[in-house]
């Protein structure tokens, strides 16, 4: 079944860059356009406008440079709020190996999520040219890699919710190769004298809320998932949490 | 008579065999991102390719906008130039202010089969004339509008080849 697939996929890849050398090519020429679908879907790599060994462009002559330089994801970044208003909230999140005695884990990358104070994420660069000028359009999403005591630092804001919903934090953690380690959610807690009354739902308040206990991700537990919250609305809050992951 | 405005679209594929530098760092930051992002979808099944994930897990194809984050910074190091395209005395001259990332096939497992194509947008042409192979056209820019009014506009010729489509017209009186 997997390779059926695999060449169910190779075959979509060859007819769409075959059709697409028929419409970018003369009449004149569409008799060559074998050269791009003999190996259906990777046979293009090397076709890139004037460096394409079947035409006759002219060879760039041009100053050399500028060099590109190693750029990362726009993802990477301590500070998620892009503008969002709401109370800060500083997130300290520290991550140890369940497989090493609980021991810090480095080098890992940690991404996390989570919903403005109207209870809304922001889109995941949607449909549609996407332009260069590109900010904001992940507000609330960022990623960090571990230090050697295991920790990442991300300033955001406090959460909101929305219908269904404890107030959480999406989290996802990979080792520094980019392989998944564990999908969780930080749960807020939710007492007397908590942060989650004190900003009390902003605008929305708290009528309708669901608390963790009716939650449908947190009611089967979420000691191991609830961080601990200090602050106030006026000198913004500190998350900490330790998260156990398999490494 | 009529202006025709156009916009050139470029389908840029990167893939393993990709030898430019900038190539080279795109298909790197677009597989670890690919990766990464994939396995919020294949969490609980045996899918592993693109194609895989798109045909048997909702909201999949969402996968290339949550890659594209991965190249914007590499987009902005081109300043707005369009790569690889030359005019007839071997200039890049094409700017562009749209791209769109687009996810070829990929597997979280196989590096390899990665494959991706930046699709770069043109700013608008004006296309003047077709000479044999060749667009002759210019910016439809508000300083060469101000320029063409003594008849003169700067220009440029630039070969038809692969990978290049007129994306949209438009006809100006």
């Amino acid at each position: 079944m997997e390779r059926k697939n695999f060449l169910k996929s190779l075959v979509i890849g060859a007819v769409s860059s075959s059709v697409l050398v028929e419409a970018c090519k003369k009449d004149a020429d569409t008799a060559t356009t074998t050269t791009t679908t003999t190996s259906g879907s990777s046979s293009s790599g090397s076709t890139s406008g004037s460096t394409d060994s079947g035409t006759c462009s002219v060879v760039p002559t041009e100053t050399e440079g500028p060099y590109p330089t190693h750029s990362p994801a726009s993802y990477v970044r301590s500070d998620i709020t892009d503008g969002r208003t709401g109370y800060t909230l500083t997130a300290k999140i520290t991550i140890n190996n369940s497989n090493n005695s609980c021991s810090a884990l480095s080098g890992a990358l940690v991404d996390i999520w989570h919903c403005d104070a109207e209870g809304n994420y922001s889109e995941y660069g949607g449909s549609g040219t996407q332009s260069t000028n590109y900010t904001s359009v992940h507000f609330l999403r960022g990623r960090q890699t571990t230090d050697s005591n295991g920790l990442v630092t991300f300033t955001s804001i406090f959460p909101g919710w929305y219908t269904g919903r404890a107030t959480h934090i999406h989290v996802h953690v990979y080792n520094s190769s980019g392989t998944s380690l564990k999908v969780t959610q930080i749960a807020f807690p939710e007492g007397t004298g908590s942060a989650l009354l004190a900003v009390s739902g902003y605008a929305k308040g708290m009528s309708g809320y669901t608390y963790n206990a009716s939650d449908n991700v947190f009611s089967d537990g979420y000691t191991l998932e609830t961080a601990a919250v200090t602050g106030s609305t006026t000198a913004g809050f500190v998350l900490t949490i330790g998260l156990s992951v398999p490494a | 008579m009529q202006k025709r405005v156009i916009i050139l679209c470029y389908r840029k594929i990167i893939d393993i065999r990709s030898v430019k530098q900038w190539d080279k760092l795109v298909f790197e930051s677009t597989y670890l991102e690919f990766k990464m992002q994939a396995q919020n979808f294949s969490q609980g099944t045996d899918y592993t390719s693109y194609a895989q994930l798109l045909r048997n897990v909702p909201n999949a194809q969402r996968l290339s906008g949550m890659v594209t984050p991965s190249v914007t910074g590499y987009i902005q190091q081109l300043g707005s130039i369009m790569p690889d395209i030359l005019n007839n005395i071997g200039r890049r001259f094409l700017t562009f202010s749209k791209f769109q990332l687009e996810i070829i096939n990929s597997d979280i497992n196989d590096k390899e089969k990665h494959q991706v194509a930046v699709n770069f947008y043109s700013e608008p042409l004006v296309w003047h004339d077709t000479i044999d192979n060749y667009l002759l056209v210019s910016g439809h820019s508000p300083e060469n509008q101000s320029a063409a009014e003594n008849n003169v506009v700067a220009t440029n010729l630039m070969q038809l080849q692969p990978y290049i489509n007129i994306s949209s017209l438009q006809y100006h009186n």
